[in-house]
């Protein structure tokens, strides 16, 4: 214990901890992650997160909008890797919080927590970077694959990276899927991973080239025959932080703050207290100063 | 303009934005969005110019295919008396598009291609194309080396140290005076990413330039970031002032007509603009959109989106005087 909570120490200041570190820590991680459901059980209150895209210095804005861990009980909703600059320490950080307090933070998947997003998206450079071999990378993948498709909050609110499938009309239908492994590219576990709700009506082909787009009426079918009465969503960029779509039936949560370093929204994170009321708390990005922007700038995401 | 080491630092820094464009487009290349192959004899260290992140990928082959079909139906437009054209690239940096029209049908269309640019990227591109076969023997026979090395005369081609702020009739105005531009041919000029680094003031100077002194037509092309004044585009301004990189002529507004305007200002009769998010939706065909989307997984297009609505195509014509009806119609046609 004491080990992790300097390890935690550590992380907090955006410092690496060393391979054979993350190796034990991967390891102690898988099996904590193993005993979850693909849809875990989690009781409010508690702070639910979209995706932070491993902007270590937003986070810990987050953090200071929602409350250190563990006094706040926390849902993560995937993608903590890709795209920001310190993945490793972001990804790192959080789960050494789930080894430590592993019932007061849930982590469940996004469709980043996969070999193959993170190989074009910026998770595996910053690992060989940072730690001379793919060793890393390897254990975290490794973790991935453990982590739970989606959680559910008092029964009430349904909680997954992406969206919903046509192969899954039901909660229990989730149950089924065999969960550890690699993200498939199509299926209904891709899809929770994927898709997109969208103002059609029924199932539309999504342009994310996987997953589904969903209307207002799949979002309502499934709410009234899981007895849900909403779905926290992250995966998708939204400009004031949050987005609530279908007469308040389905929510995106986005909280990585000027995404990218290039986007210029705000972030957001849902409390939701003991009687499943919703909170929305909007923060922006950290001021940025040598600590938030690596010393050689990475090039100009611009068309010049 | 003093020539303090900070505006040289600020000079180099707008430079550094064609090695970044050019690495853009090497990424997209390599990676089968497009074709072409001359940009890694152009592209410094090639070898070793990082990949690009799809979204970066995407966006290049947008503007690279909006521009090429502009300028190849502009090429293709018929005229009065069949009439060649010239081509007028302003801040051509180690754009490829000579050698791939001069290598394509098209170049039967082509009476010159002139690329003006800073003498320090003119310089180096002019080294690279006496470097490479591939480059040189596309230029024909006869080429002299001119200004010092910084420029290349050919039959068709014409390589042109020319620093833009400078007042046009005294940089321009000298190419008509030597004959290396012919104002009474069908002339279009180029401005991809040009603009914006200078006052407005200039590039008002620049298009009236145009207009008034070409009698045989004269059409613009302008491609550039535009609509800045939302949260996006400070922080836009911001990363870019990072990198020592102003934008004083960037249009802050979102709205199309500004841009028009700026043409119609200049001198121009008719134009349209488009954003590349409107170029992507409406002007790529599905196979080609089909196509790209197995190249790389896309992870977002929200982003894609917001990234792309910021970028503008804007393009636009002047007639000739005394042009017959007929042609008049071809140049409504002039569309993407």
């Amino acid at each position: 214990m004491a080990d992790l909570d300097r390890q935690i120490e550590q992380l907090l200041q955006c410092e690496p901890i060393s391979e054979a570190q993350v190796k034990q820590l991967c390891s102690k991680a898988r099996e904590i992650l193993i005993e979850e459901a693909n849809v875990q059980y989690v009781d409010s209150p508690v702070t639910i997160c979209g995706d932070v895209h491993g902007q270590f210095w937003d986070v810990m804005e987050l953090f200071k909008v929602g409350g250190m861990c563990p006094d706040t009980s926390y849902l993560f909703m995937g993608d903590f890797v890709d795209r920001g600059f310190y993945s490793v320490e972001t990804f790192l950080l959080l789960l050494a919080y789930k080894v430590r307090y592993p019932d007061r933070i849930t982590l469940i998947r996004g469709n980043h927590e996969s070999r193959q997003i993170t190989q074009v998206y910026g998770f595996y450079d910053e690992c060989t970077r940072k730690y001379g071999t793919s060793n890393v990378w390897r254990y975290c993948c490794e973790v991935f694959d453990y982590l739970a498709l989606g959680a559910i909050v008092d029964g009430r609110v349904f909680c997954v990276h992406g969206g919903l499938s046509p192969n899954l009309t039901t909660i229990d239908g989730i149950r089924a899927i065999d969960r550890k492994q690699e993200v498939p590219h199509d299926g209904p576990m891709c899809d929770l991973l994927w898709s997109d709700p969208d103002d059609i009506q029924g199932w539309g082909l999504s342009p994310r080239g996987a997953g589904f787009l969903f209307g207002s009426d799949i979002v309502k079918s499934f709410a009234h025959s899981n007895d849900i009465e909403l779905i926290a969503r992250a995966h998708q960029l939204a400009m004031e932080g949050y987005k609530l779509m279908f007469d308040k039936k389905i929510v995106t949560v986005w909280s990585a703050p000027n995404y990218c370093y290039r986007c210029g929204n705000v972030a957001s994170i849902l409390e939701l207290d003991d009687q499943l009321r919703q909170e929305y708390k909007v923060f922006s990005h950290a001021v940025s100063d040598v600590r938030s922007v690596p010393a050689k700038l990475p090039p100009a995401e611009y068309f010049l | 303009m003093i020539d303090s080491p900070s505006n040289r630092d600020a000079d180099a820094a707008i430079r550094s934005t064609d090695t970044d464009a050019s690495q853009s487009r090497l990424s997209a290349v390599r990676r089968d969005y497009l074709k072409d192959p001359f940009i890694h004899l152009l592209v410094p260290r090639a070898h070793s110019a990082p990949p690009r992140p799809p979204l970066i990928n995407i966006g290049t082959y947008v503007r690279a295919e909006a521009i090429d079909k502009l300028v190849y139906r502009w090429l293709n437009l018929r005229v009065t008396d069949n009439r060649k054209k010239q081509v007028v690239s302003l801040g051509a940096g180690s754009d490829t598009r000579f050698w791939r029209i001069a290598s394509s049908s098209c170049k039967e269309r082509l009476a010159r291609y002139v690329e003006i640019d800073f003498p320090e990227v003119t310089g180096k591109k002019a080294m690279s194309i006496r470097k490479h076969k591939e480059l040189s023997i596309l230029l024909g026979e006869n080429v002299k080396i001119i200004a010092g090395g910084t420029g290349l005369s050919a039959e068709v081609y014409h390589l042109e140290p020319i620093d833009l702020r400078l007042p046009p009739e005294s940089t321009l105005g000298v190419l008509v005076q030597n004959g290396v531009l012919d104002p009474t041919l069908p002339t279009l000029f180029i401005a991809e990413c040009v603009f914006v680094y200078l006052r407005p003031s200039v590039s008002h100077g620049i298009v009236s330039w145009f207009t008034s002194t070409i009698t045989g037509g004269c059409s613009g092309l302008i491609y550039e970031m535009f609509g800045l004044n939302d949260s996006f585009g400070r922080v836009m301004k911001e990363n870019l002032r990072a990198r020592n990189i102003e934008i004083p002529g960037v249009e802050e507004s979102s709205a199309l007509e500004a841009q028009l305007q700026r043409l119609f200002n200049g001198g121009i009769q008719s134009a349209q603009a488009m954003t590349l998010r409107t170029v992507r939706q409406k002007c790529i065909s599905e196979e080609e959109l089909s196509r790209i989307s197995r190249l790389e997984m896309l992870d977002e297009v929200e982003e894609l989106d917001l990234v792309l609505s910021h970028y503008v195509l804007t393009w636009g014509y002047s007639l000739p005087n005394g042009v017959t009806d007929e042609e008049r119609e071809h140049w409504k046609a002039w569309e993407l």
